[in-house]
């Protein structure tokens, strides 16, 4: 793309989208700059709504961020309907059209429901949050629909607040996410907590009396009030529609830079990377700040190499046990111990590949990132 | 300007040292260490970005 961007859009105000106008702007972009978001809220933390936001009823401002710097114009609580990659437009919901010279697509995800039900809460937005901890101040039974991270805050959160929690979990807790041995400590932990945790091969949703109903492909039925599903995420692109830049799974593919053609940047969860086994979404707050720094860098300084991808960072918070992990997990097999031993206590572990890289998981230990990243890389 | 920590907040990631190691690091029992408060222009982007990569918002710049 040659010329000089005079108009950016940012379609898309999570960590993603404002990274990307911070970085615009520190890349020295000082042309009209306008941040479009969905929500009517600023900018906030996401990894905050299923951590302190929920579990700590006294704390209200854990997902709140620092107010932005980048000086553009924000449209909030309006939602983009149409890309014309043709005409360089985003178009908007209440029938504005936005012109712009180069754009960064940055609408995130929705969380993947299993169905269409009232009674089926999510947490994937602020509101969302809000929502169900605001249900849970009555301390209804609680049934969480996924045995994913974000499942297992959710019935952590829900513990905290009071409410009997029952999880069902496809296959053990976590174990697609971090492997046999994490899954079974935290599920040990989980346990501990009191929650009642269900194994299944599949669930469906239908419409109870009073309640909706959580039906188990063995035959089982848990009713409950409060009906929480974290069963994945779906990326937000059917606004772009049309434009051929959509792959058949739903995610925008982009080039190292986080281009998805000349002109268009795609951050964020919405995004597939170039990666060695295929391209593939890497949905965590810091793999979206550094999509987000490459790719405004990308979009003003067309010559630029990118740096190098750093191996992805996730962490999570449940049951009194921490995680903070980099590198791809689940790996098979037991970890070596650095520090700690097998006992579900605080542990510093490492799964070495045969190329001398690791994952590496500090369970329980504030291990900062820096330390993790030289653990990961360091030959055994 | 000055970097403030609200150090209550912080849970040690570590990511703002991982954006600014000049002016940050954690110590080995992950405690997060200001080496520079007070900033200059010179380095205020670089404190900047590790003000926003904190997912827990403990650190702003006044």
């Amino acid at each position: 793309m040659s010329g000089r961007a005079r108009r950016v859009v940012v379609v898309g105000n999570g960590i993603a989208g404002l990274t990307s106008a911070h970085t615009l702007r520190e890349a020295g972009f000082d042309g009209e700059l306008t941040v479009v978001g969905d929500e009517p809220h600023p900018a906030y933390s996401r990894p905050a709504l299923s951590k302190a936001l929920l579990a700590d009823r006294a704390d209200t401002a854990a997902h709140h961020l620092p107010p932005p710097g980048h000086g553009a114009t924000e449209l909030r609580g309006v939602r983009a309907t149409g890309l014309d990659t043709g005409r360089r437009i985003v178009t908007l919901d209440d029938g504005t059209e936005l012109p712009y010279d180069r754009v960064v697509l940055a609408t995130g995800s929705r969380a993947r429901r299993l169905s269409a039900l009232p009674g089926e809460l999510t947490v994937r937005a602020l509101d969302d949050a809000l929502l169900l901890r605001e249900r849970l101040a009555s301390r209804p039974p609680v049934v969480v629909v996924g045995g994913g991270p974000l499942g297992m805050e959710i019935a952590s959160g829900c513990r905290a607040a009071g409410c009997a929690v029952t999880l069902v979990s496809q296959g053990p807790p976590l174990v697609d996410r971090l492997g046999a041995h994490l899954s079974r400590v935290f599920a040990a932990a989980a346990r501990e907590h009191g929650v009642t945790l269900v194994e299944c091969g599949s669930a469906r949703l239908e419409e109870g009396a009073g309640h909706t109903r959580v039906v188990l492909d063995d035959g089982r039925v848990l009713e409950a009030p409060t009906l929480v599903t974290a069963v994945g995420d779906v990326p937000n692109t059917r606004w772009l529609a049309g434009t051929g830049l959509v792959a058949d799974s739903g995610a925008v593919p982009v080039d190292a830079r986080g281009l998805a053609a000349p002109g268009i940047a795609a951050v964020g969860d919405l995004a597939a990377l170039p990666a060695p086994h295929g391209p593939g979404r890497v949905p965590l707050w810091s793999s979206a700040i550094e999509q987000a720094k490459v790719a405004a860098r990308a979009l003003v300084r067309d010559d630029e190499e990118p740096p190098p991808r750093l191996e992805p960072y996730f962490w999570t918070e449940q049951f009194g046990l921490s995680l903070k992990a980099v590198g791809r997990l689940p790996r098979q097999g037991a970890p070596e111990y650095v520090e700690g031993g097998p006992g579900g206590g605080p542990a510093l572990m490492r799964w070495p590949h045969p190329d001398g890289s690791a994952a590496v998981a500090a369970l329980g230990l504030r291990v900062p990132v820096p330390r993790l990243r030289r653990m990961s890389r360091a030959a055994s | 300007m000055r970097i403030v920590l609200d150090r209550p907040r912080c849970e040690g990631h570590g990511l703002c040292e991982e954006a600014a190691p000049r002016l940050m690091h954690l110590d080995d029992e992950g405690v997060l260490v200001l080496d520079r408060e007070e900033v200059g222009e010179a380095d205020a982007a670089t404190a900047d970005a590790a003000v926003r990569v904190c997912p827990v918002a403990a650190l702003r710049l006044v």
